[in-house]
């Protein structure tokens, strides 16, 4: 590689480094490799959301848990107190525990935890997992949007509204399924934009049966590559007297890529609960665990005498519902406690972006398009876009990412209009303030439809949107690992949010400025 | 076909394509007609089968309206009645005599599912006039024919799918005047319209707003004249069902406001309602528009009721449309002003569960705007073509969802909402207990008319409101007229109770049974000898 081509290289991987940075301060977990009597302590597992452990919810824990019983264990199943650590989302079948998630996440944790622990921070590891693939994601947004015909400094600042100013920061510091998920979309996108070959055929395949060992609703999202994946296997052709259909009879052997990752699934499912095609999440919940290890209702409810008369089954399409679109588009875009436009408006500024993708490449337009449609319109059908207690509209980071990528090529074209950089300057710095508390702070944010329950137990306000964040900021509560380690003894975590937001916004600034003094628009 | 570097290619000659093009173009209509037409009738098959069809309490009334004129102690045309519009029950009269057609509930069904292929047919129409292509129009088509709730309500004798025909009829035959500028479209238009004032009320309003448009339009364009004479032309024609409608109310109950404020008006029913406090849409402009646009969005679901919000603003500013024929659409929001402002005036009631209490009713009405809604999309994916792939593909996604969860609002409301009544326990009783013996039930059809319905016995078994003297004498010496009593005890808005309770012949029944919905009262056998049990009042005024 020419000594021009490094040169030219240089910022690229300044960029990342810095994105990785930020990751890493936004990073949560404490010290320790804990066992699994320990991890139901409040030390691992809060009794109240203003403590400093970091397994704040169930799907964290049930991830981590797995995780934790594959390694330490050698098991799919849950011992009683891992059981007990990860309850609701645990089932009892054939005697034993098991997780309700499917096992993708835990299983790419597993390297993190193992890493993790040599250096006395197994938590820390597993949860690095998620950072990992958020940086990742930085990496792939930025390609994918200077492929599409963005400018780099363009792309750069796209990728890091995706990455710090969005609800994905909040989740790239703990251990969910989202970046892996989006990981999956962004690599396909790429893979089919860069490459033009039945190489990349597979790959997409692969990605899309990977994509259910993540999290079922995957499947749904990936539909759009799929499609576009098929055209390049059966594809029409217009010519002047005639049309052409084709079919790539090799095309169709690369459909066998799709074998691997279901064949894990199914052996997955075969040593959890003895029947390969169980879907994890179709399994009845565990409430709580008694003395004796077994399945038993839960405080609440016994004191709400709820009884348990009436086992719904669960089916894998069963929670998607038309009705619940109206409430799910208002719950993700609108809502104080989750809509886009409280915690990251700046995204909306992909829409101009997406206009003048059409102009450039519609093919990419209409994948990306599509993709971000069925992200929206699952996650709408949803029973709970809420996503439970959680920081934004945390099933939209797919859409967000692929948003980063809009949003560049919106900043490529208007670069050098004023209006908009005014726009997008307040926007982006709003959106990086409220992101960057959400990632230092916690996700345990209630919906709003609860919080009158939520008041009548706890005799007190209780918030649902990002001022409960800020709240917890001003009693210096902060679930960073690096902050708890070490930040804490110079700065309070008001400072540290200060310090967060300030920094990526110099940088994005920095890009910005850089962007508007460029002469030629690079092709 | 040609095999290269292991792809094979199927090669399809321009010509090919042109003619099967063409062919598709002269026969689309019937296509379309024959494929809506399979569609309705399996759709019925499967609703009937698992006993959907008549879950509808009003399903039933308008059954028995439209079996009482030809059978029953005193038939006639008078039994059409006041408050509900008399169109559907005339078209049940010519099948109705039928037991089966009757019990079935296809008397009324049939007109359901023509009325639905019929509305399918002038979507398609519609948006062939307007300029849109073959996929377009197919997708508009498809919108509307594969709406859960639209496939329900089409599968049962309620007045939807026969409101939702005329009145896209109507509005389909005045834009294609606004295009053309064809008398004989306006005659058209006015003609559907008419049948649509005498289905429900919507199509009154829908009269008023045609009206409107035609006026501001023809004077705007041509002047004061040439507007007062289409307007004359247009509403003669157009407004003759509602002065039949108030004429009938005059000679039959002598007061031409009768179906708008006599005892069993809907007037009287929101009175109630608002005295129970549960009217909560009457005088707020924001609630009434929340409540609908609810129902609107349950019954369309959320994300095509935005694109036909879209579609609709692109045809508004479309260059390529005539400003006429822009402005013609209009017309086809007309259910949308009609139920906003009923909900605000306190004539209509609709509760959609978690918004306006714990229960639905009347969420149906939200479907009145489902061909409007496939009119718009239709012409959404004719006009953005390049968006065309990923709208489709998000509509078949949204649809596949729709089918899997089998999500249908006008289902629940049919069901578990406050329009159906069980009142099996009641009408079993009276089938095995009261059909083979002599004797009449006494009951009121206003409040019990699913018990006549599902009991299975025939009309003129049943002394109720609308059999004239039988109804004076039985109300008056229940222990002469009836054997059975059928009432809510204690309530004084069931007729029944409210006469008979203060007559002595009352204290010769028993109560034989309790029901939620009504009370079940039989005389006494030693009084049996006193009783009437032939129909001996016939040949009355």
């Amino acid at each position: 590689m020419d000594k021009i081509k490094i040169l030219q290289l240089i910022p690229a991987i300044l960029f990342i480094l810095f994105c990785a940075a930020i990751l890493i301060l936004g990073l949560r977990g404490i010290p320790g490799n804990p066992n699994k009597d320990a991890l139901n302590t409040s030390q691992w597992k809060p009794n109240e959301p203003t403590e400093s452990a970091p397994f704040e919810l169930s799907p964290e824990r049930g991830r981590f848990a797995l995780t934790y019983s594959l390694v330490e264990d050698k098991s799919f199943q849950f011992s009683v107190p891992l059981a007990k650590f990860t309850t609701p989302d645990v089932a009892y079948v054939n005697g034993g525990y098991v997780s309700l998630f499917n096992p993708g996440v835990s299983f790419l944790a597993i390297p993190g935890y193992v890493i993790g622990r040599e250096f006395g921070l197994s938590q820390v590891g597993a949860f690095s997992t998620a950072a990992l693939f958020a940086l990742l994601n930085i990496i792939f947004v930025r390609l994918i949007a200077i492929r599409l015909g963005s400018n780099p400094l363009a792309a750069s600042i796209g990728a890091l509204v995706f990455a710090f100013a969005s609800p994905a920061f909040a989740y790239a510091a703990t251990l969910y399924q989202h970046h892996i998920s989006t990981f999956l979309i962004l690599l396909g996108i790429y893979a089919l934009i860069r490459w033009n070959n039945l190489w990349s055929v597979a790959l997409i395949w692969f990605l899309i049966a990977f994509s259910v060992v993540v999290d079922n609703p995957n499947i749904f999202f990936m539909i759009p590559l799929g499609v576009f994946a098929l055209a390049r296997i059966i594809w029409i052709e217009k010519e002047k007297f005639k049309l052409k259909i084709n079919f790539n009879i090799l095309g169709f052997l690369t459909l066998l890529a799709v074998i691997p990752p279901i064949v894990l699934f199914l052996w997955f499912n075969q040593a959890s609960t003895g029947n390969p095609f169980q879907l994890p999440g179709t399994l009845q919940s565990v409430e709580a665990i008694d003395e004796k290890g077994l399945p038993t209702q839960s405080e609440i409810s016994k004191l709400l005498n709820l009884q348990k008369t009436y086992h719904k089954e669960k089916t894998a399409v069963g929670f998607f519902k038309t009705r619940n679109l109206l409430n799910g588009f208002y719950i993700h875009f609108i809502s104080p406690d989750r809509g886009i436009v409280w915690f990251t408006p700046v995204i909306l500024l992909s829409i101009l972006g997406f206009a003048y993708l059409y102009k450039l490449n519609r093919s990419a337009a209409n994948l990306i398009l599509a993709t971000i449609g069925f992200n929206i319109i699952l996650y709408s059908l949803w029973g709970d876009p809420w996503g439970g207690w959680a920081f934004g509209s945390r099933y939209l980071i797919p859409s967000y990412a692929l948003g980063g990528i809009g949003l560049s090529l919106a900043l490529t074209k208007f670069r050098k209009n004023y209006l908009f950089g005014i726009i997008f300057i307040v926007l982006v710095s709003y959106s990086v303030w409220v992101n960057v508390l959400g990632a230092i702070t916690s996700d345990t944010n209630p919906p709003q439809a609860q919080v009158l329950s939520l008041e009548e137990v706890s005799g007190k306000e209780e918030k649902f949107t990002y001022e409960r964040n800020f709240d917890l900021l001003k009693k210096n509560k902060s679930k960073s690992f690096i902050f708890q380690r070490y930040a804490s003894q110079y700065l309070t975590a008001q400072e540290y949010h200060q310090m967060m937001t300030a920094l990526v916004i110099a940088v994005t600034l920095s890009l910005m400025v850089s962007l508007f003094f460029l002469k030629n628009e690079q092709k | 076909m040609n095999k290269s570097k292991g792809v094979i290619k199927i090669n399809i000659s321009s010509d090919a394509l042109n003619r099967v093009g063409v062919f598709f173009e002269r026969n689309g209509f019937a296509i379309v007609a024959a494929i809506l037409s399979v569609i309705s009738v399996l759709s019925f098959m499967f609703y009937f089968q698992n006993g959907l069809s008549l879950a509808y309490n009003d399903a039933r009334s308008h059954l028995d309206i439209g079996r009482r004129v030809v059978e029953g102690l005193k038939p006639g045309f008078a039994q059409l009645g006041s408050v509900w519009l008399p169109l559907t029950h005339l078209l049940m009269v010519l099948t109705i005599w039928n037991d089966f057609m009757w019990h079935s509930g296809l008397a009324g069904t049939i007109w359901s599912m023509f009325g639905f292929v019929l509305t399918g047919l002038i979507i398609y129409k519609f948006l062939e006039k307007i300029g849109v292509k073959m996929t377009g129009r197919l997708i508009g088509v498809g919108i509307f024919a594969s709406n859960l709730n639209v496939l329900y309500l089409q599968s049962t004798a309620m007045t939807e799918l026969t409101l939702v025909a005329a009145m896209t009829a109507g509005a389909y035959y005045l834009m294609l005047w606004f295009k053309d500028d064809k008398v004989v479209d306006l005659v058209k238009s006015a003609f559907w319209i008419m049948l649509s004032t005498l289905v429900r009320y919507d199509g009154w309003l829908l009269l008023v707003l045609a009206s409107m448009m035609i006026v501001f339009y023809v004077w705007k364009k041509n002047g004061y004249k040439q507007a007062e004479g289409k307007l004359i032309l247009f509403i003669t024609l157009a407004g003759l069902g509602i002065v039949l409608w108030f004429l009938w109310n005059l000679l039959i109950f002598g007061d031409p406001l009768y179906f708008a404020f006599g005892p069993y008006s809907a007037r009287t029913q929101q009175t109630q309602l608002e005295a129970a406090g549960v009217l909560s849409t009457k005088g707020d402009w924001f609630f009434s528009l929340k409540v609908y646009f609810y129902a609107l969005a349950y019954n369309s679901n959320a994300f095509l009721a935005l694109m036909g919000l879209v579609g609709a603003v692109a045809l508004w500013f479309s260059g390529n449309i005539r400003r006429g024929v822009r402005f013609a659409t209009f017309v086809l929001l007309a259910p949308l002003f009609f139920n906003i402002l009923a909900l605000y005036l306190g004539h209509s009631v609709l509760f959609i569960q978690g918004l306006s209490g714990d229960t639905w009713f009347n969420a149906r009405y939200g479907v009145m705007l489902m061909p409007t809604i496939a009119i718009f999309v239709g012409y959404l994916i004719h006009y953005v073509s390049k968006l065309r792939p990923v709208i489709i593909g998000l509509i078949l996604f949204v649809l596949f969802f729709q089918f899997s969860s089998g999500d249908a609002v006008t289902i629940d409301d049919a069901r578990v909402g406050s329009s159906q009544k069980n009142v099996a326990e009641v009408s079993g009783w009276l089938a095995q207990n009261a059909a083979g013996k002599d004797g009449f039930v006494l009951i009121s059809a206003a409040s019990h008319d699913a018990i006549i319905f599902s009991s299975g016995m025939p009309m003129k078994k049943f002394i109720h409101e609308g059999t004239g003297d039988y109804w004076k004498e039985a109300t008056t010496l229940p222990d002469h007229w009836a054997r059975w009593i059928v009432m809510r005890t204690h309530d004084d808005n069931d007729s029944v109770w409210s006469f008979v309770s203060r007559t002595p012949g009352f204290e010769r029944y028993d109560l034989v049974d309790s029901y939620p919905f009504a009370d079940i009262y039989q005389l006494r056998d030693e009084y049996l000898d006193i009783l009437n049990t032939e129909p001996i009042l016939e040949n009355q005024d």
